[in-house]
């Protein structure tokens, strides 16, 4: 686990070491680490079970003892695939950094570091230990911005540190006042993530007003990060000034730690003020969707676009989140896994085009698809998977956010209205309407641009590099098995800790209890140590009930 | 365990295997055999596989005559697609005679186009790809019609709307049809989210409801849904029962063109014309009758959404009649044909008789196909004119054309014994004969009112395709010698465009992005060759088309002679296919269990004489249309017709519906947007709130400069400094 997460950093201090006129060594080195650590995050892969929702390779060492502050780091379904999109991603962020000349070393070593601070936020399990990395991912980052980035690259590089800095000022406060909290109660502080979640299961941690004012804190934080609108106009700035890697890191992975944060912390934390806010969250997400859509439909800057198209993107995952429904948290972590590869890929090729002509105006283009087949086809491909078409990866996240969110809607779950997930959907249509403007400005027509006629087709590395992601936006299209099989019991299980009465939500403390493949929570017994999804099942102490009737729901608002 | 239904899978899966493989190998086939052995190769590996698909989709359906009648629904099935606890969407397909006689039109009519296009194109340089995507678009559709579940109809449903899209802007050179191509996309994904809307209020139901029992998460399998939905919906209420068919018929609005939707279709004309007869006549804008044909039991459920089918059925067919007579070019007349028919097959479906719907699918599918391919030989032969009015006595020139073109054209005006006659009559004359049945379940409109439309709209339809053929083939004069030859120059322009590569010193392409000097030059002149356009000059000499196009026509025009009467009740055939209204209903719904709501004798109640009078009266309106267009084209083309003005003008541009459309939606909406963006997310929240709170920010730090550096640095210091701080606080407070 541990290997994982800081097998970058030490590669990064072995760059460090090297001189920097040994370009290759830093090149080919830095592409070795990221295989390398990505092939230790897939024997993650291979030792993860998928039958039970509790952390699993969870490994503690006391940090700062006096404050209860650990080392403490751990995967369930949820996290599982965000570190492995992270370690997927940076293979592909460094390989193609290839191109960077100017100052390669620091580069690819700001790459590692970013690396090590992602893996990091999507495995803590300790609150300060999450707040270190996800203030540390904002470093390495505002370099890549600010020493590679395109013209305006002060401007965007300051305004994105301030922008999420400023964010997670609140949660910090938070992180400290659930310390105090905690003390309070247990006697003894803990920034324990399975600790606090304790506390919340059993309704001891917080009343309502306060848990809404955590709440809030937290989630501004992470509102910053997805971003939610009216909060998101770092993302433009910040994707399209940063090169390359750093828009498709932004992009892939750095988004997603606003949605995980969400699902980690304010879900279990703070279940009855999730409840309460749900749909004001959800209208944030449907303004987002339609907002960012209409625009990226105005935008004359390729890279611009597809920034805007995060913005609609990301609200299909906030969309699918909150409907607290088995379907939508599904979608929900699909969607961020498919968001990473599409846009992902998306940043990629508009990269690739960016490298040889200097320019993300779609006035300079146009007539490609003749110059450039191969680019034509595979963008097209990237293209349709994040319009969302079905059989390919789009189409099943977003499906199932806007199925969770109508269901939510139908049954009124958690007083959401049912013309949210309604108008989302005119989200889908207008993603048709920008990114087939998109692709009609560069690719059709007429190649009248002497500079363009000059172009060769991708080269093949180039092309590797597109169809090892075109791999992904089939297999979650056409097999969304693999993924989801993983997710549902942790979904499960994050699903009764937020909608289930203070006392019957499960806790990720207690292993005697676990959810099974129906979604029930049970009793289990006999838990295999080396295979913790291998137990008994015992009683069921809560059943499944996927459609919570509205009236309970209310009922329980109301009380609180 | 396999089973001969398990073939099915075979049929679905031919189409996808020449997909791959046209993709995957056909440019290297053809720069191997070189372009005229190659295109060969290349055309026999799309046209095989389909026509194979067809010869099995015969064996299977076969297979199914075979069975007791409540027997004929098998299903197949292969893996799961989505498998989570709350839904599991299997990899199904279902055999059933709807999907079969769907299959055997997609695949049957579908290899005939296939074939016809090998000739179509043979010139065409891009010829793998124009095959790769029709392949694609067989396997969608296929898919679309075959799955047994909403999620798998809906795969080939927007799978067929991509390939429609990338076939309409195939020749993307030209940045309309590239237009056209995101128009047809969009305006159908406006369909697909009142379908996906209506998908999900299924789910909703079905899951919430206890109707279930079981794990059984199959919550959009047909065979899991359709027998429960008499149970299950009105638990709901009205407004429910109501709105899941209202939703899904918006979806079938889109994909078939209806009004509003329709607008996308007519553009889709920028197509290849066997693209146009595949896709925009004969399968993909069936689909959404074919959906609402297999969620008929939603659709009896509600009066309400059976009216608003019948009603926008009606009107569309009417609407697009009228436009269709201010058309100049061929394909735009068979366009707006297409969006009428589409109507009357709404029309049909909305009064209940879903079979009757279905056999006008099956028997367009014949003659509209027919009808395009026919004009596409037309097009070739005129050097891609598609101006009728540049057109004029091609009989003599077009023999084989001419002969099957004819067939086509009094198939579709309904004169008897051809096919068109025999499905228009029976919509028209189920229409009238529901009449009592709905006004007595509480329509507001008399189905009387509807049938009058449809007459009217048969006469007309009589009309606008006389003039088309006339225009086309008869008359004396041959009208392109008399014109000048205006577009000759557009050669040297596109002369001009040859650029003479000057020095990129600037660039130095240190990765080996670009392409050298002679390399561009070569390009150009190999793209320079391949654009040579046919033009039509006054001594053009029209010569008929090559046989891998005329064998289609003749065997299309076969079947729109003998395709109504033998489908058709009281024939040996039609016992097998099961289309006799008491043999739809009665086996449809035995098969898949729910029951139907319509009792089918007593709704399409008529007395025989009453019969008679219904046939005559079509019979009549189409020779009087064709009477009424031949008198009018006896001397030759028509004033109205050499100039479009007044009235044909007005209807020719849909009565204004398509400019007012784009004025509010892409124009305004366009602008409305980009003002939006500067003045709100460039305005107020960047500029007001962002920068705003900066820029305070920095004219209090005037006061503070020594402090304010500027730097990251200092930034990060002082946030170093705010967490020892808190963290100082707290350990003292916990060691106090």
């Amino acid at each position: 686990m541990s290997l994982v997460i800081w097998m970058p950093l030490f590669g990064a201090v072995f760059l460090m070491l090297v001189p920097k006129d040994f370009v290759a060594v830093h090149r080919y080195g830095a592409l070795g680490i990221s295989i390398l650590t990505f092939i230790a995050s897939l024997s993650l892969y291979g030792a993860f079970s998928s039958g039970t929702f509790h952390f699993q390779m969870v490994e503690a060492i006391p940090w700062i003892s006096g404050l209860g502050i650990q080392y403490k780091v751990g995967v369930d379904g949820i996290s599982l695939w965000l570190v492995m999109l992270t370690t997927f991603i940076t293979i592909i962020a460094v390989w193609f950094s290839f191109y960077v000349g100017h100052r390669a070393k620091e580069f690819m070593v700001y790459l590692l570091v970013l690396e090590t601070a992602m893996l990091g936020v999507f495995c803590a399990l300790d609150l300060v230990l999450f707040y270190v990395f996800f203030e540390a991912t904002l470093v390495p980052m505002y370099f890549l911005i600010a020493i590679w980035g395109g013209e305006d690259k002060k401007y965007a590089s300051v305004k994105f540190f301030l922008y999420t800095f400023l964010g997670s000022i609140f949660m910090l406060i938070a992180i400290v006042a659930l310390y105090f909290i905690s003390a309070e109660k247990l006697g003894k502080g803990t920034f324990d993530l399975v600790a606090l979640q304790s506390l919340a299961a059993q309704g001891d941690l917080a009343a309502l007003p306060i848990q809404l004012w955590l709440f809030a804190a937290f989630a501004v934080a992470f509102a910053v990060k997805v971003p939610f609108w009216p909060v998101h106009t770092w993302l433009p700035d910040a994707h399209t000034e940063a090169p390359t890697a750093g828009s498709i890191i932004l992009a892939a992975v750095m988004l997603k730690m606003g949605a995980y944060g969400f699902l980690r912390f304010c879900l279990p934390l703070f279940p009855d003020a999730t409840i309460q806010a749900a749909p004001l969250l959800m209208g944030l997400a449907v303004v987002g969707i339609i907002y960012g859509a209409v625009m990226a439909a105005v935008q004359h800057d390729w890279k611009r676009l597809v920034a805007y198209s995060s913005v609609s993107h990301l609200g299909f995952v906030m969309l699918g989140l909150f409907s607290l429904t088995h379907n939508g948290f599904t979608g929900s972590v699909l969607q961020s896994v498919n968001h990473g590869i599409s846009t992902g890929a998306l940043f990629l090729m508009v990269g690739m085009i960016y490298e040889r002509r200097h320019t993300r105006l779609f006035s300079d283009y146009g007539g490609l698809k003749r110059q450039m087949p191969m680019f034509a086809a595979l963008f097209l491909i990237v293209m349709l998977s994040s319009v969302g078409l079905p059989s390919m990866n789009g189409f099943i996240g977003e499906f199932l956010c806007m199925l969770g969110a109508f269901q939510a809607g139908f049954e009124g779950r958690a007083g959401i209205p049912l013309w949210m997930p309604v108008v989302a959907g005119g989200g889908v249509v207008l993603a048709a309407v920008y990114l087939l403007w998109m692709f009609q400005k560069v690719f059709y027509g007429r190649n009248d641009n002497p500079e363009n006629k000059r172009l060769r087709d991708i080269k093949p590395w180039e092309q590797l590099l597109c169809w090892s992601l075109v791999l992904f936006v089939f297999w979650i299209g056409l097999y969304p098995k693999t993924f989801t099989d993983e997710m549902e019991a942790s979904l499960n299980g994050l699903r009764h800790q937020v909608l289930q009465q203070p006392g019957l939500r499960p806790q990720w403390a207690d292993t005697s209890i676990d959810v099974n493949a129906r979604g029930d929570v049970v009793q289990a017994s006999n838990r295999d140590p080396n295979n913790p999804g291998n137990w008994t099942q015992g009683k069921v102490l809560v059943p499944a009930d996927h459609q919570v009737r509205s009236e309970q729901v209310a009922a329980r608002s109301e009380r609180e | 365990m396999t089973t001969v239904w398990d073939y099915i899978w075979i049929v679905q899966l031919l189409p996808v295997a020449g997909f791959l493989a046209q993709a995957l190998f056909g440019q290297r086939i053809i720069a191997m055999f070189g372009p005229a052995m190659g295109r060969r190769i290349c055309g026999a590996m799309a046209v095989v596989p389909i026509a194979l698909a067809f010869v099995i989709g015969v064996f299977v359906f076969y297979k199914l005559t075979e069975l007791a009648p409540d027997q004929r629904v098998q299903i197949s099935t292969w893996f799961n697609w989505i498998d989570l606890q709350t839904l599991r969407v299997p990899f199904e397909l279902r055999v059933d005679p709807l999907s079969l006689t769907m299959v055997l039109i997609v695949t049957g009519v579908g290899a005939l186009i296939h074939l016809y296009a090998t000739g179509y194109m043979a010139t065409d340089r891009d010829y793998p790809r124009f095959f790769t995507y029709l392949n694609l678009f067989i396997a969608f559709m296929l898919m679309l019609v075959l799955g047994n579940n909403l999620a798998l109809v809906f795969i080939g449903w927007e799978g067929v709307g991509l390939c429609s899209y990338l076939l309409i802007g195939y020749w993307y050179h030209d940045i309309a049809n590239a237009k056209a191509a995101n128009k047809a996309f969009i305006v159908n994904r406006i369909g697909d989210w009142g379908f996906v809307l209506g998908i999900f209020l299924i789910y909703v139901t079905f899951a919430s409801s206890q109707a279930i029992v079981g794990d059984e998460a199959r919550l959009l399998s047909f065979d899991v849904i359709l027998p429960l939905a008499e149970k299950v919906l009105p638990t709901f209420g009205p407004a429910v029962v109501a709105a899941v068919p209202i939703l899904l018929f918006i979806g079938a609005m889109g994909k078939s063109a209806q009004f509003p939707l329709y607008l996308w279709l007519p553009d889709a004309m920028a197509g290849p014309t066997p693209v146009s007869a595949l896709i925009h006549a004969a399968t993909m804008v069936t689909a959404g009758v074919y959906l609402v044909t297999r969620c008929h039991v939603f659709f009896e459920l509600s009066p309400i959404a059976m009216l608003v089918v019948a009603c926008v059925g009606a009107f569309t067919a009417i609407f697009a009649a009228t436009v269709a007579f201010g058309q100049t070019d061929i394909k735009k007349v068979l366009a707006y044909s297409t969006v009428s028919q589409l109507g009357y097959m709404f029309l049909a479906c909305g009064v209940g008789a879903f079979y009757a719907g279905m056999f006008h699918v099956t028997t367009h599918a014949f003659f509209k196909a027919l009808l395009f391919l026919g004009s596409g030989a037309v097009i070739v032969a005129m050097a891609h004119e598609q101006d009728m009015r540049r057109y004029g006595a091609l009989r003599k020139y077009l023999p084989i054309t001419h002969g099957t073109m004819l067939i086509g054209w009094i198939a579709i005006a309904g004169i008897p014994p051809l096919a068109g006659f025999f499905s228009k009559d029976d919509i028209l004359g189920k229409t009238f004969a529901s009449s009592h049945y709905w006004t007595e379940h509480g329509w507001l409109v008399d189905p009387k009112i509807l049938y009058a439309i449809g007459l009217i709209t048969a006469f007309m339809t009589a009309m606008y395709m006389t003039r088309m053929f006339w225009l086309t083939f008869l008359g004396k004069e041959e009208r392109w010698r008399e014109s000048a030859a205006g577009v000759s120059d557009e050669h040297a322009h596109h002369e001009a465009h040859v650029h003479h590569p000057h020095a990129h010193a600037e660039h130095e392409d240190t990765h080996g992005f670009f392409l050298s000097d002679d390399e561009v030059l070569e390009r150009e002149r190999a793209e320079h060759e391949a654009e040579h356009h046919d033009v039509l000059t006054p001594d053009h000499q029209p010569k008929e088309v090559v046989p891998s196009m005329w064998l289609p026509l003749v065997a299309l025009a076969a079947l729109s002679i003998v395709g109504g009467l033998v489908l058709s009740g009281g024939y040996p055939f039609s016992e097998l296919l099961h289309w006799d209204t008491q043999h739809l209903f009665r086996d449809w719904n035995a098969i898949a269990a729910a029951p139907t709501l319509l009792p089918a004798a007593e709704m399409f109640h008529a007395d025989h004489m009453t019969e008679w009078i219904l046939i005559g009266s079509s019979v009549l309106a189409a020779i009087l249309g064709i009477g009424v267009m031949a008198f009018q084209h006896r001397l030759g083309i028509p004033k109205s017709d050499r100039e479009i003005t007044g009235l044909k003008r007005i209807m020719g541009a849909q009565w204004g519906f398509d400019g007012a459309m784009y004025k509010t939606f892409v124009d305004f909406g366009g602008r409305f947007s980009q003002g939006f963006y500067r003045w709100f997310d460039k305005g107020v929240i960047d500029g007001l709130f962002v920068n705003g709170s900066a820029w305070t920010v920095q004219s209090f730090g005037k006061l503070f400069r020594k402090a304010q550096t500027g730097y990251v640095r200092s930034y990060a210091l002082t946030m170093l400094l705010g967490v020892v701080v808190i963290l100082s606080y707290v350990i003292w407070k916990t060691n106090r």
